[in-house]
């Protein structure tokens, strides 16, 4: 296994203990959600089948916590893993704004995906979520996922040179 | 584009789609299985990462609540001072009384990990599983009331139904046992999806505003006289033949820090532990 992809592996277990310590100290009902930041950082650097596997794998341990709607984070995450791969030519650059919009709509369409496949939420609720919780967690969300990338990018770029 | 780029294309689009296929076959899968599935990731990839939740949400309450903590600790330990003496002296006039040993409840304590995600809302993560004793369909209670229902059960942990959850349950009757019916999750718009129905209460039996609804002990699964929640308004709309209210909940599941899950058995005498507690299920 590659230096590099020891190194990726540590920036996905970092993220992942972020979400599960981090998140719940925190407490917010729009909280940063670290395994989309997490997926995301795989997916520009890998082929997008494996960006889809890895997001399957997240969202399965996503899932697991939250069996109502066991399948849903799964779901959600290999689309968004493999979207992320196969457009990272035309959205990854290294324009920070450019990397935020790009964190800020994966987590959209995170929310979107997970709610269209739990089919839980409707009426009013559902209105709540796509217009107040979904944008102002996809924007923290997007916030710290620019900080990630922005520590981790100099690491894994030198390790590909 | 050359032979083998598109060859890797395909296989990228090929594991992309088994991974999603899989997926929906999770979503679709009946109940059971998917509960299996689930309790299997929990207990075996998950199980460190939820041992860090539970460390992360017990080290929150310990800063947000240090110093009630603090307080409490002081009386409790000024209270355990008498304590040794009270309870000999309760052994000696029981024993002079004739009455037998006090009812004790089967618990198990719990830590509540409430998460604040999308598919959050119906259940909870609960720190206690099959090596502490909990069964499946036991009920889950806090201090002001019930919370909901065991659902899974893992070794080192389980997962509760609670009441938002559109499938739950619960045979209710009002605190002076003049009114019986079912308390469900009311589905309304905004924010009186946060509360609950009780349905099917016979047209006779009219409950003032304020009352409190209690489980009635019908069903077998949650004992009598654990708080449900508090009459704030009669629904109209529904059939002449019998009443539905509109209750405003005793427990907030988001709020629901330390619980405890009953066990199956012997819960007689359990509606005396709310009834020494005047506050709980009263209007806030």
């Amino acid at each position: 296994m590659s230096a590099r992809s020891v190194s990726i592996m540590i920036v996905v277990a970092l993220m992942m203990a972020l979400h599960f310590t981090l998140r719940p100290v925190l407490d917010w009902r729009a909280g940063v959600d670290f395994l989309t930041i997490a997926v995301l950082v795989v997916a520009v650097r890998v082929r997008p089948g494996v960006a889809a596997l890895v997001g399957f794998a997240v969202g399965i341990v996503a899932d697991a916590l939250a069996p109502e709607s066991f399948g849903a984070g799964a779901l959600a995450m290999t689309i968004v893993g493999f979207a992320a791969s196969r457009l990272k030519a035309a959205f990854f650059a290294d324009n920070v704004l450019i990397n935020a919009v790009f964190v800020f709509v994966g987590k959209v369409a995170f929310d979107l995906i997970f709610i269209v496949a739990e089919r839980r939420l409707g009426g009013s609720g559902l209105a709540w979520q796509l217009l107040l919780w979904t944008p102002l967690s996809a924007v923290l969300t997007a916030l710290v996922g620019l900080f990630v990338m922005s520590v981790v990018r100099p690491t894994l770029e030198r390790r590909r040179g | 584009m050359p032979r083998g780029a598109r060859t890797d294309t395909r296989a990228d689009t090929a594991i992309a789609a088994a991974c999603a296929l899989v997926a929906l076959i999770l979503l679709v899968l009946p109940d059971a299985p998917r509960a299996r599935t689930a309790g299997l990731v929990r207990g075996t990839l998950v199980a460190p990462l939820v041992t860090l939740q539970q460390r992360a949400s017990l080290a929150r309450r310990a800063f947000s609540s240090h110093d009630s903590l603090v307080l409490i600790a002081d009386s409790v330990l000024r209270r355990s001072q008498r304590l040794d003496e009270v309870t000999s002296e309760n052994v000696r006039l029981r024993g002079l009384l004739r009455l037998s040993e006090t009812i004790r409840w089967d618990f198990v304590p719990a830590e509540a990990l409430v998460g604040r995600g999308l598919g959050d809302d119906n259940t909870v993560l609960l720190s206690a599983g099959a090596r502490s004793g909990v069964k499946r369909l036991s009920a889950v209670v806090a201090t002001d009331g019930l919370v909901g229902m065991v659902q899974h059960v893992d070794a080192n942990s389980s997962v509760a139904m609670v009441w938002p959850n559109p499938e739950l349950r619960v045979s209710a009757t009002s605190a002076d046992g003049t009114a019986f019916g079912i308390v469900t999750a009311h589905q309304g718009p905004g924010a009186e999806g946060y509360l609950l129905e009780l349905r099917g209460v016979s047209f006779r039996s009219k409950l003032p505003l304020g009352s409190v609804v209690v489980s009635s002990g019908l069903g077998g699964v949650y004992p009598r006289g654990i708080p449900i929640g508090v009459v704030i308004e009669e629904l109209r709309g529904t059939a002449g033949w019998e009443r539905s209210y509109l209750l405003r909940p005793a427990v907030r599941p988001p709020d629901v820090t330390s619980v405890l899950i009953l066990q199956p058995g012997n819960t007689a005498g359990l509606d005396s532990v709310w009834r020494a507690q005047p506050d709980s299920s009263r209007p806030r």
